[in-house]
């Protein structure tokens, strides 16, 4: 939020026709506050989470034989796929980097971009910035300037990551080597962020493009892990370099260096396009002027399936690719997990149980397919929200169109939408296992898919409980189900709480389909519940006052 | 419970709306009759837009009701089925065109008369085939009030709709009203640009901190208020500064030079008239004050 009080200090005291000291602690000041309580939160699960999962090691996998055979796990190249090289598992460090560290790191990553975009190519496209370089501020200063905070969220991260790792008990030298790592990833796609924020001249595509490149990092990661002649192309990925540094095996720095190199190349392009625009401008400015396309503005739910579209296309694009590799992969990992055992057993400790057949495997994977499915519906009612608070509703509801239909058509698009992704991601799963010969149907994929699809309604539903009620918290709320769920899932077989904590994770209600029958009557109460929220949602949207 | 008159395009009774401690709106009283253009005047933060996204729905009142055309503001689909609006700050998708836009506004309504939508933009010189990310204020403000005047509803909230326009394009509002008096509409005008609402409205309320403190019509309001008067007096008159002071209605009787003297006049002038016809005047200059100077007088230095 910009007050009074940060645009006034913008033009402080200092040299006349220069930013001084004032203009940049004001600056400072008004950017620490848009970044907000989001990086204490990000630092509390990161930092938190590490040193649990370090000091319940010692408790887990005390036996030396048990760790040292986990080591072996590292033969498969499958395994390496999915959940990155297992290196140094006999140590409590060596394991946390294994179960936590590709997770931190895509949740580092994930908010390092979003608040990038939205710290800047947000507040510009709001046309506050505007407001800050009628100071003495240049534009290019700014960017370089919001770079620098969130290079510092980013450090802090680090620090108090390696500060709780170390803390909980695991060596000093892979504590701070695997902080290095996460906070340099963090800071890369913060720089990604910030320079897409430069190229786009709108938010949400800026984000889009962030976040495009987050999951092609992703992809490189694995398949470099996956096929032994691409292997290089962990050099490319922040994800694989990442992988490359091996803070509990080998502890290379070089990778590390890499790494920190390609974040000060993006950071630079991003200062430097820059200079290369006017301020409200990306460097692609899509053409202002274009034909006018009529189709689907008829009705509303036409224009609810025609504004879902190009989304509902990029994460169908980012979910096929996932999900065709996945397919790809079932073969050789479930021959391996069949010749090795222990290791099934290990990664059902992990929270991947059954994996030794094509259909386990895939039910295990396809659990994670409600992550997505959650978010996309979550962050796509966001956008409703966001169109009510910015204004665009007033018109709408000037209209006779009752709120009530009108937040009701989009659930329903929305909730068809992902059913529409759970099928085509299940689709591409069965075409990756086909073309490897893996004996799995048609049908067995897309049931697995869409029996996950409960979850994703049960987080739209929350999303729809806060557009309600608040509709600013439409997207922590709505990942609730979804993310919070599946956290609670995996911590929980992971340390063995009790059952009833489990209980109230969704998927404790889900059958792993396509390897059992569906769990109707979980199925039947998770829609249910979504029932509930979705329809208490909207009777509070439907009564409250319009934001605008 | 207001008494339900489905002629009454609006009825406003004992609305209030409170935000948690601030009372934005204050048992606003308020009729509005069919075809008629009626005024809503207020400084910013009076409380106008908060009043007009009561009557339209959009905020739900903490006390009375509104009701259009006899229904209540809180039934949409009925209530909106006759009414079209344009918002003090106009926000559309930024990735559709103009012309996207219209069509799907077009479409969430009862529909429009089409050839006036096309004749609307020509006079408007709008380019519907950018995308709204990239119109400025007025162009914005442009698309909604074509697409709101293409409606041809029986009746316009406006909500400063003129207030990012040029003169010219000013003026062709001020047109489209004319032409929707003459059709029949009526038309609730929220301003504060007084000469707007001057030359547009029959009546005017006036909204000062959440309450409404007159409503009158224009000739009521004027009347009301007093009538400037500037007396130039021969080189060898005797000026009769006293005697008017004492004359029933004159107040603020001023000497501005030796032979010149202005007075505030309330009421009939024909005692003051019989005081000037003895003496020696040369020119009369009688002025009645401007809507602003009325508007001003309500507000104090504090406007």
């Amino acid at each position: 939020m910009t007050t009074s009080a940060d645009v006034a200090g913008a033009h402080g005291h200092g040299e006349p026709g220069r930013a001084g000291r004032a203009d940049w602690a004001a600056l400072t000041r008004l950017a620490l506050r848009l970044v907000g309580p989001g990086i204490v939160i990000v630092i509390v699960l990161a930092a938190g989470l590490s040193a649990v999962v370090v000091i319940q090691y010692g408790y887990n996998f005390a036996d030396p034989t048990q760790a040292a055979s986990l080591a072996v796990l590292a033969q498969s190249p499958a395994i390496r796929v999915l959940f990155g090289a297992p290196i140094a598992l006999d140590t409590a460090g060596g394991f946390t980097v294994w179960r936590t560290g590709m997770f931190a790191a895509i949740a580092a990553a994930t908010w390092a971009l979003l608040t990038a975009t939205r710290i800047t190519r947000g507040e510009e496209q709001a046309g506050r910035w505007a407001v800050l370089l009628a100071g003495r501020i240049r534009l290019q200063e700014l960017v370089g300037h919001h770079l620098m905070i969130l290079l510092g969220t980013q450090i802090a991260l680090g620090v108090a990551l390696g500060a709780a790792m170390i803390a909980a008990g695991a060596t000093a030298r892979g504590a701070v080597l695997h902080a290095g790592c996460l906070m340099t990833v963090g800071v890369f796609f913060a720089s990604v962020g910030v320079l897409c924020a430069q190229l786009m001249s709108d938010r949400r595509t800026a984000t889009g493009l962030a976040a495009g490149l987050l999951i092609a990092g992703l992809l490189a990661r694995m398949v470099a892990d996956g096929v032994e002649q691409l292997a290089w192309l962990a050099w490319l990925t922040p994800f694989g370099l990442m992988a490359e540094v091996e803070p509990y095996g080998a502890g290379r720095v070089a990778p590390l260096m890499v790494l920190a190199g390609y974040a000060m190349l993006a950071g630079a392009l991003a200062v430097v396009s820059a200079r290369h625009r006017d301020v409200g401008t990306g460097v692609f400015d899509r053409a202002g002027t274009r034909p006018s396309r009529m189709a689907l503005l008829g009705s509303i739910g036409g224009f609810a399936v025609r504004r879902t579209v190009a989304a509902f296309a990029g994460w169908a694009g980012g979910l096929c690719a996932y999900f065709f590799l996945i397919g790809l992969l079932a073969r050789s990992l479930t021959a391996f997990l069949t010749a090795n055992p222990r290791f099934a057993e290990m990664a059902a400790q992990a929270g991947f149980a059954g994996l030794t057949t094509p259909q386990g495997y895939l039910a295990s994977l396809f659990a994670l397919l409600a992550l997505p499915l959650g978010l996309f519906a979550t962050t796509r009612l966001a956008v409703e929200a966001a169109d009510e608070v910015e204004g665009r509703l007033s018109l709408v509801f000037s209209r006779p169109v009752t709120r009530r239909r009108w937040a009701a058509v989009q659930l329903a698009v929305l909730a068809g939408a992902c059913i529409g992704l759970a099928l085509l991601a299940g689709t591409a799963a069965w075409s990756g296992a086909t073309i490897v010969g893996a004996r799995l149907s048609l049908w067995e994929a897309l049931a697995g898919t869409v029996n996950v699809t409960p979850i994703a309604l049960l987080s739209l539903a929350a999303a729809m409980l806060a557009l309600g009620w608040a509709p600013r918290a439409v997207v922590p709320v709505g990942a609730i189900p979804a993310v919070g769920g599946f956290l609670l899932t995996v911590l929980g077989e992971l340390f063995n709480w009790p059952r009833w904590v489990g209980s109230l994770s969704p998927f404790a209600h889900l059958a792993p389909v396509p390897s059992t029958h569906p769990d109707w009557t979980g199925a039947a109460g998770l829609l249910a519940v979504s029932l509930v929220l979705a329809t208490a949602g909207l009777f509070a949207y439907t009564r409250r006052d319009l934001r605008s | 419970m207001a008494v339900v008159d489905a002629s009454l395009p609006i009825r406003a009774v004992g609305l209030s709306k409170s935000f948690r401690a601030t009372l934005a709106v204050d048992r606003i009283d308020l009729t509005v009759g069919p075809g008629e253009v009626f005024g809503f005047l207020g400084p910013n933060g009076a409380g106008k837009s908060t009043t007009i996204r009561l009557l339209l729905g959009l905020l739900r009142p903490t006390a009375g009701q509104v009701l259009i055309f006899g229904t209540d503001a809180a039934d949409a689909v009925a209530a909106h089925r006759r009414l079209a609006y344009v918002p003090a700050d106009v926000a559309l998708w930024p990735s559709l065109t103009g012309a996207e836009c219209l069509q799907l506004l077009a479409n969430l309504g009862p529909g429009i008369d089409r050839s006036y939508r096309n004749e609307l933009l020509q006079r408007f010189d709008l380019d519907v085939d950018k995308r709204c990310g990239t119109y400025s204020t007025g162009n914005r403000q442009k698309v909604a009030l074509v697409a709101a005047f293409a409606t041809q509803a029986d009746l316009l909230v406006l909500d400063e709709p003129a207030s990012g326009l040029d003169p010219l394009m000013e003026q062709e509002f001020r047109r489209c009203i004319a032409a929707a008096v003459s059709r029949g509409q009526t038309v609730f005008l929220s301003s504060h640009h007084l000469a707007e609402v001057e030359s547009v409205c029959d009546r005017v309320g006036i909204l000062r901190a959440g309450r409404l403190v007159e409503v009158a019509g224009l000739d009521d309001l004027r009347r009301l208020r007093r009538t400037e008067v500037t007396v130039a007096f021969g080189p060898s008159a005797v000026v009769p500064a006293e005697e008017l002071a004492r004359t029933a209605g004159v107040s603020a009787v001023r000497r501005t030079s030796a032979s010149n003297l202005s007075l505030t006049l309330t009421g009939s002038p024909a005692a003051t008239l019989r005081v000037l016809a003895a003496a020696d005047v040369v020119a009369l200059d009688v002025r009645e004050p401007s809507l602003e100077e009325i508007f001003l007088d309500y507000y104090g230095s504090a406007a």
